[in-house]
């Protein structure tokens, strides 16, 4: 394979209190892939996203982003955070939320104007949001609040997108549109991350899986490697799933 | 009005809209402790600074005593880190621990010092005009109106050069991180000036009553509002409304300026939180009962729609069969009325044209819960806002 790697990580390890939660992670991700991390609870599926971006700094190890530190890269990765990690009840907007995705490439002190403003706009209709643009978040529901949280990312206009678990609490129909999205992004040819929780839809949504578990069971591609025998060796029961080939 | 009342409510109005602004985002933080943590915890810094300065205004006294309050959340979040303890319980042993060690450093040279513990908690507004800024002779006004005024124009520039940092941090941390505005810096930022607001207020108003007016004005803005900046304007307009108001109130009464300002501020949260338009508790009382009525007319509907026989679309036989009192059964049968979804013929209730595409449209509602189907219903009912 020539492609080029977006994101590599290195002895990647990562601790809470002394008790490490990621032991020891090499991962390389080629760009252009849509990849699911999957595990079980607990497995440090968020941890490991949340190392990636720096939002938690790991005890050994490294990663970088096309060949640079994360710090150097920041305007080419976009993040979006588990819909439960924000307080809906705060006095903002819809449109507001998605327009703190420029705020990286803005800097500090500068504040969005009227491109920042349209491109964001430009994502909430996208998403199929422009309706709901001056509601306020909790006002949403949870399908609706998760488009939000995508839109903030797709303004980012990022290569590559990391999600920490999009699809938890959203209807069918929010579901389908988020993975039509992100299948367009691939498309695209930007790389997209996904913590991913049902197992049955891995092989019909990505093309790239890891398998985690404190440690890394396996990453590659999903007809290669999504398997039972993998399944079984992440989750420690015996996995039977019907893979569609 | 005399001159020294002037000045007095204008002392007042500067320290209510400098607390009110740190006060918004420590209440959206979830923070409000932190700052009663901060207003006891400086009293050791305030101490020590006087006791080298020997004069309550000096800047030397004010950094000293932001730096007690700065130590104070650091502390806080050690002892919550090590996970023996929750944050609230880290806060109830912090500062009382830093506050003892002020009042014993007061009482060990109280005979030495002119400072007791009752000023630093109650303050005396009243008092503040007396102690003027003379420079090279000339009367400038109030030294405490300057050293607010000075922290009040550092906190609007502030807020004004970082407000979209502070906004993204507080709402979410971990894109805030990774979008590279550590939230670690803004935290302790907000931290420090809350700490030297708190500082520059005490002896106006006391270290108890600062905290009310960094947390009441945020706090009753927030059920106004759901755009950040109003709520900073509305907690503004609040904290200087208080502060006039206690004032003039303290007047009428003689009685403690501060304390008058005080109650005001729990006067107006009260006025605003029995009768805010959308989450005041009349408000949200109206709303329950107008969505029982509807869940009601929404049966009833249903039991329309699926019954064709007559019998069952009897008027009175609806009373009995759907088992409801005689107020409630008209209050339905009005509203439905009322809004074209039924039709009454010779005693016999049928669906009109709309009921029919009400029900249908609440039904799959109901089965499907999404959203977009029901957006033009909201505006009528509100069983349909969630």
């Amino acid at each position: 394979m020539n492609q080029k790697i977006a994101i590599q990580v290195d002895d990647l390890t990562v601790a809470y209190n002394y008790k490490p939660v990621l032991w020891d992670i090499d991962l390389i991700v080629p760009e252009g892939v849509l990849m699911a991390i999957v595990g079980p609870n607990g497995a440090g599926k968020s941890t490991l996203i949340k190392s990636i971006l720096g939002i938690i700094d790991p005890i050994a190890g490294s990663v970088t982003i096309y060949d640079k530190p994360y710090a150097k890269q920041r305007k080419l990765v976009a993040y979006v955070p588990q819909k439960g990690s924000v307080d809906w009840d705060f006095p903002t907007t819809a449109i507001d939320v998605v327009m703190m995705g420029t705020y990286g490439s803005l800097g500090w002190i500068k504040r969005p104007g009227a491109k920042e403003k349209k491109a964001s706009l430009e994502a909430l209709e996208k998403v199929g949001m422009l309706a709901f643009k001056n509601r306020q978040i909790s006002q949403l529901s949870g399908g609706q609040q998760q488009r939000v949280f995508l839109a903030r990312a797709l303004v980012q206009n990022a290569s590559i997108y990391f999600m920490d678990e999009p699809f938890q609490g959203v209807d069918a129909t929010t579901e389908i549109a988020i993975i039509n999205i992100l299948k367009e992004l691939r498309k695209a040819g930007k790389t997209v991350v996904v913590v991913h929780h049902d197992l049955q839809t891995v092989p019909e949504y990505f093309d790239w899986v890891t398998f985690l578990n404190v440690k890394k069971i396996a990453t590659g591609p999903v007809k290669d490697i999504f398997n039972d025998d993998n399944l079984t060796k992440t989750y420690g029961i015996n996995y039977k799933v019907a893979v569609s080939k | 009005m005399s001159s020294p009342q002037i000045e007095i409510q204008i002392i007042a109005a500067v320290v209510a809209v400098a607390c009110a602004i740190p006060g918004v985002f420590l209440v959206l933080r979830k923070m409000a402790l932190i700052s009663d943590a901060i207003s006891h915890s400086i009293l050791p810094g305030i101490v020590l600074g006087f006791f080298i300065t020997q004069d309550l205004n000096s800047p030397l006294l004010i950094i000293l005593a932001a730096l007690s309050g700065v130590i104070t959340v650091v502390l806080v979040e050690r002892i919550q880190k090590t996970g023996l303890v929750k944050e609230d319980t880290a806060i109830g042993l912090v500062f009382p621990a830093l506050f003892s060690i002020g009042v014993i450093l007061i009482a060990k040279n109280a005979n030495d010092v002119h400072l007791d513990v009752d000023a630093v908690l109650l303050g005396e507004l009243a008092f503040a005009p007396f102690d003027r800024l003379i420079m090279s002779g000339v009367d400038m006004g109030p030294k405490s109106l300057w050293i607010m005024g000075v922290i009040l124009l550092i906190t609007i520039t502030l807020l004004l050069l970082f407000f979209k940092e502070l906004k993204v941090s507080t709402f979410d941390i971990g894109l805030s991180s990774a979008l590279g505005f550590s939230p670690v810096v803004l935290h302790y930022g907000l931290m420090t000036i809350s700490s030297i607001t708190v500082v520059g207020a005490f002896e106006a108003v006391g270290a108890i009553l600062v905290v009310a007016l960094m947390i009441a004005p945020a706090a009753t803005a927030y059920l106004l509002t759901s755009e950040l900046k109003r709520m900073l304007f509305l907690s503004i307009f609040f904290g200087i409304f208080s502060a006039i108001s206690g004032y003039w109130l303290a007047h009428w009464l003689d009685a403690s300026i501060a304390g008058s300002i005080s109650t005001m501020l729990g006067f107006v949260f009260l006025l605003v939180y029995l009768f805010a338009p959308s989450k005041g508790l009349i408000s949200v009382m109206y709303r329950q009962k107008q969505q029982r009525t509807e869940v009601s007319l929404l049966t009833f509907l249903l039991h329309l729609n699926n019954h064709t026989e007559e019998e069952e679309r009897h008027i009175n036989h609806l009373r009995e069969h759907i088992n409801w009192q005689k107020i409630r059964a008209n209050t339905v049968v009005d509203l439905a009325l009322k809004n074209n979804m039924i039709s009454v013929e010779k005693e016999l209730v049928s669906l009109t044209e709309k009921g029919k595409n009400f029900t249908e449209t609440a039904l799959d509602y109901i089965i499907t819960n999404k959203d977009e189907k029901i957006e033009h219903l909201k505006e009528d009912f509100f069983l349909f806002r969630g």
